[in-house]
């Protein structure tokens, strides 16, 4: 039986809790303190007309650089897509240089280990070399680690997807104290695009899975339990058909731009735009949107543009 | 020097055999240690660690592996091939005991287990069982079985399903059973590898050949070399009358039995101070055995063309030392079955270019139960692919060609990054057992590997280039919108065309806002990705079917989707 007095106080207790709640997670939480928007909208950097690594560079100062991500000590996971086994040219995976340059990046910063992986479509080996990524990574002091084990993954719960309930998710994405996920833009023949939504499904050991079960409601999904503290997307030549393995050199049209958000589906829908989808027909996109895992309508975005002639 | 005691164990201080001599041995040794181990490394790799050309010219020395490239019209093969004859006229079977891996193997098995070896006397040839094996060996070329019975007798191929079906998955799971220790002790060069395990059916003749030659090794020596082995059979016809022969010097022989306790082919007839050279391997065992000079490894030819009186020769007065009991009959029966052979084996290598037209119109696996001549163009699009799975790797031409020439070594099967080259039970049929195939369900064909080919030593996979490759048509890629998810659960998927890369598999716009896969087959090379990739279970929506005989991909840009548009210049399109 409950008094009013005991109805109050319970209320009160809540309610000051609901206030300081988040304030106590913030503390918690492993993502970087990065200046949000006068508006509450989340910060799109888009930079072109630069080499890779100038144009990450202009995109990481939009948020503070790279100390305020990477801080001493830390251990970092870059999570580029080394899907196939093909040269860098081919715009099939992302680009060394610039995977190499965050590598030196985090390094400069005081990072501990980079570690890079992907769990690779074709074997593993011959993508880590031939993408050139293995050579960039280690001479920017990196550490390449298998993707193919199974060993690596550990059970994870998603008690807030819809579909994707449980996965086996790598385990550096659970020791990592930063993520980030460094994609390449591309046309797919079946989910439209891949860009940095779809290139988590490379952290993850079952793949068919989601193509069983519903290809897009899983990508959207996975976003529950994990959203990468950057996301940044390789546009320098992004592959327009064919995708996502390409077939020949003449499959890419180099744009020259690089994006970077904390907001995974803002980066997409700007991908999208490149590729000239309507973001909203890409499913995996628009479902992120409505599950509230991050904003789709661009005029929602505050956009940062560059041109480094 | 040696008299000065070099030897730990010194025998009542008698003379050792003169230092050429005793580095014989040394150098047999040596040598075979070399071939046999990096032969093994190839066999074993699980890794990618060996070259593949180092594999592949360890197995083109090889005598079956050679002879079947030299049948093929392989210049270099048929020079490695003259080289063994020639060297085994001169020198006795040297093959035997530097460059055959089994030969070797018993030799190491032998010597591990020595302990409980037997002291070895003596043995009666083998000669009806040699000779049997031989004949059947020769009857089975002739017969048009080659393919098979070849690949049932090679020692190299014997040994490489030893190693590559057997011994390889141990050394994987003794490799993933130490990556945890290194990794955590920071030592990242070893990452843990899928055991590459094959289907029982395909080892059953492995383990069997293993179980026997084991046994026989720490029993009775050489005697599977000398007993079953038909090389062994062919290259001791060739070393029975060698130039350099092992022979007694009964003057200085006190018939003490050190070297019959070396001799690991039982061949040295002490009684008779006779050593049967067809049967030796010329491993010179008994040469270091001897310490009165009592054993020899002589020039014989030219004792045997004197007229005799000349030389003081004790062996003059014995029998000749090649026959050992063998009649003159039973030798030309075996020359002449050799003879047949090899006019039949010049007969087939001017037929070898042509491939044979064994099969259907349309070059298709004809579906069950129908004969080549009922299935016309228009029922290729019957067939059931989940029925058709026996694909014939890449370079093989064909699947008659490929059975006829492979001996099924299994380098190709170890070399394989993908795994997807799997060993056959019956899916060619009985003659193509143990043959390696494309196993889609396994893997798939990497676009840009060539390691199969690059490392198959007898010619049964041409060393095509990768471009060429690249256009090999192993199989056609069926699809089945019936079974796709995106027809029955209406969502995307296309993990198919995402794995195709020729792009023969695309997807079109199909239903709301949805992408279904198509087959352009002008494209497709059967290398199973699609098939791999499906995930519909229990039976995938695209399955390659095989191509009895392979044919060309297209690279028709006609065929291809507009170019994308050129780069735009200008701002974001945001």
């Amino acid at each position: 039986m409950h008094s009013r007095r005991d109805f109050l106080r319970t209320g009160l207790a809540l309610g000051a809790a609901a206030c300081v709640l988040p304030e106590i997670s913030s503390l918690f939480a492993a993502e970087p303190a990065v200046p949000d928007t006068p508006a509450g909208k989340p910060l799109l950097s888009a930079v072109r007309d630069g080499t890779r690594s100038a144009m990450l560079e202009r995109a990481l100062a939009d948020f503070g650089g790279i100390q305020a991500f990477v801080k001493p000590g830390h251990s970092v996971l870059v999570k580029p897509n080394i899907g196939w086994n093909t040269p860098p040219e081919r715009g099939a995976d992302t680009h060394p240089e610039l995977v190499g340059h965050l590598v030196a990046l985090c390094k400069a910063a005081g990072a501990n280990r980079v570690a890079v992986f992907d769990r690779t479509c074709d074997k593993w080996t011959d993508c880590y070399a031939r993408s050139g990524i293995a050579d960039a990574v280690k001479a920017a002091g990196g550490e390449m680690v298998p993707g193919n084990d199974e060993d690596y993954y550990r059970e994870v719960e998603l008690p807030q997807g819809r579909i994707l309930k449980s996965a086996k998710v790598h385990r550096l994405v659970l020791e990592s104290d930063v993520f980030f996920n460094v994609p390449v833009l591309k046309n797919h023949q079946g989910s439209l695009l891949t860009a940095s939504m779809k290139n988590l499904m490379g952290i993850v050991w079952d793949r068919g899975f989601y193509h069983r079960a519903d290809l897009h409601q899983c990508i959207a999904d996975f976003l529950t339990y994990k959203r990468p503290d950057l996301n940044i997307l390789d546009a320098y030549h992004p592959m327009y058909r064919n995708g996502p393995r390409g077939r020949t050199v003449a499959d890419v049209v180099e744009k020259r731009m690089l994006f970077a958000s904390r907001d995974i589906v803002a980066i997409d829908a700007a991908g999208a735009k490149v590729l000239e989808y309507d973001p909203a027909k890409v499913r995996h996109i628009a479902l992120a949107g409505e599950m509230g895992l991050g904003v789709m309508d661009l005029a929602r975005v505050d956009i940062r543009r560059h041109a480094l002639v | 020097m040696h008299k000065s005691s070099s030897n730990p164990r010194p025998r009542r201080g008698r003379s050792r055999p003169a230092g050429p001599v005793r580095s014989l041995r040394r150098l047999r040794i040596v040598a075979a240690l070399a071939v046999f181990l990096v032969l093994t490394a190839a066999l074993a790799d699980f890794r990618e660690l060996v070259p593949v050309r180092v594999g592949h010219w360890l197995g083109a020395v090889q005598f079956v592996p050679a002879l079947m490239a030299a049948v093929a019209g392989l210049g270099i093969s048929a020079v490695i091939l003259g080289a063994i004859v020639v060297i085994t006229l001169l020198f006795g079977r040297l093959y035997c005991s530097v460059l055959c891996p089994l030969g070797v193997f018993q030799d190491v098995v032998a010597r591990l287990g020595r302990r409980s070896a037997r002291l070895l006397r003596f043995a009666r040839p083998q000669r009806l069982l040699r000779n049997a094996v031989l004949g059947a060996a020769v009857a089975a070329v002739v017969a048009g079985w080659g393919g098979f019975a070849l690949a049932v007798v090679d020692p190299y191929s014997n040994y490489g399903r030893v190693v590559s079906g057997l011994f390889r998955p141990v050394a994987s799971w003794i490799n993933n059973a130490f990556t945890g220790l290194a990794n955590r002790a920071g030592w990242m060069g070893l990452y843990r590898v899928e055991l590459p395990l094959h289907g029982l059916g395909a080892l059953v003749i492995p383990a069997l050949l293993l179980t026997a030659v084991v046994v026989l090794a720490v029993l009775r020596g050489r005697l599977y070399c000398n007993a079953i082995c038909p090389v062994g059979t062919v290259l001791g016809l060739l070393s029975r009358r060698a130039a350099f022969r092992i022979s007694i010097d009964g003057d200085a022989c006190t018939k003490c039995g050190s070297c019959l306790r070396s001799c690991k082919a039982q061949c040295i007839d002490l009684r008779a101070g006779t050593v049967d050279f067809d049967r030796c391997v010329a491993c010179f065992n008994c040469l270091d055995a001897c310490d009165e000079r009592g054993i020899g490894y002589r020039f014989e030819w030219r004792r045997t063309r004197a007229s005799g009186e000349a030389m003081k020769d004790p062996q003059r007065d014995v029998p000749e030392p090649a026959p050992a009991g063998e009649s003159r009959r039973a030798f030309f029966g075996r020359l002449s079955a050799l003879a047949a052979a090899g006019a039949w084996v010049a007969s087939r290598a001017r037929a070898a270019t042509v491939v044979p037209p064994r099969i259907g119109p349309a070059g298709l696996i004809p579906p069950r139960g129908a004969t080549p001549e009922s299935d016309g163009v228009a029922g290729i699009r019957d067939i059931d692919p989940a029925r058709q799975h026996a694909i014939s790797p890449p370079g093989s031409h064909s699947v008659h060609r490929f059975l006829d020439r492979c001996t099924a070594c299994h380098l190709c099967v170890s070399a394989c990054p993908k795994h997807v080259l799997q060993p056959a039970v019956f899916e060619y049929g009985f003659e193509g057992l143990m043959k390696p195939r494309m196993d889609y369900t396994a893997s798939f064909c990497d676009y840009d590997c060539t390691k199969c080919v690059d490392v198959c030593p007898d010619g049964a996979l041409e060393r095509i280039p990768v471009a060429a490759k690249q256009l090999d048509q192993l199989g056609l890629a069926y699809f089945d919108p019936d079974k796709c998810i995106v027809t029955t659960k209406g969502t995307d998927c296309a993990a198919c065309s995402e794995h195709c890369p020729t792009k023969a598999v695309y997807t079109t716009p199909y239903g709301n806002n949805l992408r279904l896969p198509t087959v352009n087959r002008d494209l497709c090379i059967g290398c199973g990705a699609c098939e791999y990739a499906c995930p519909v279970q229990p039976v995938k929506a695209i399955e390659v079917s095989g191509l009895r005989t392979h044919g060309r991909a297209s690279r028709d840009a006609s065929k291809e989707p507009s170019p994308p548009k050129p780069p735009s210049e200008g701002d974001f399109p945001f």
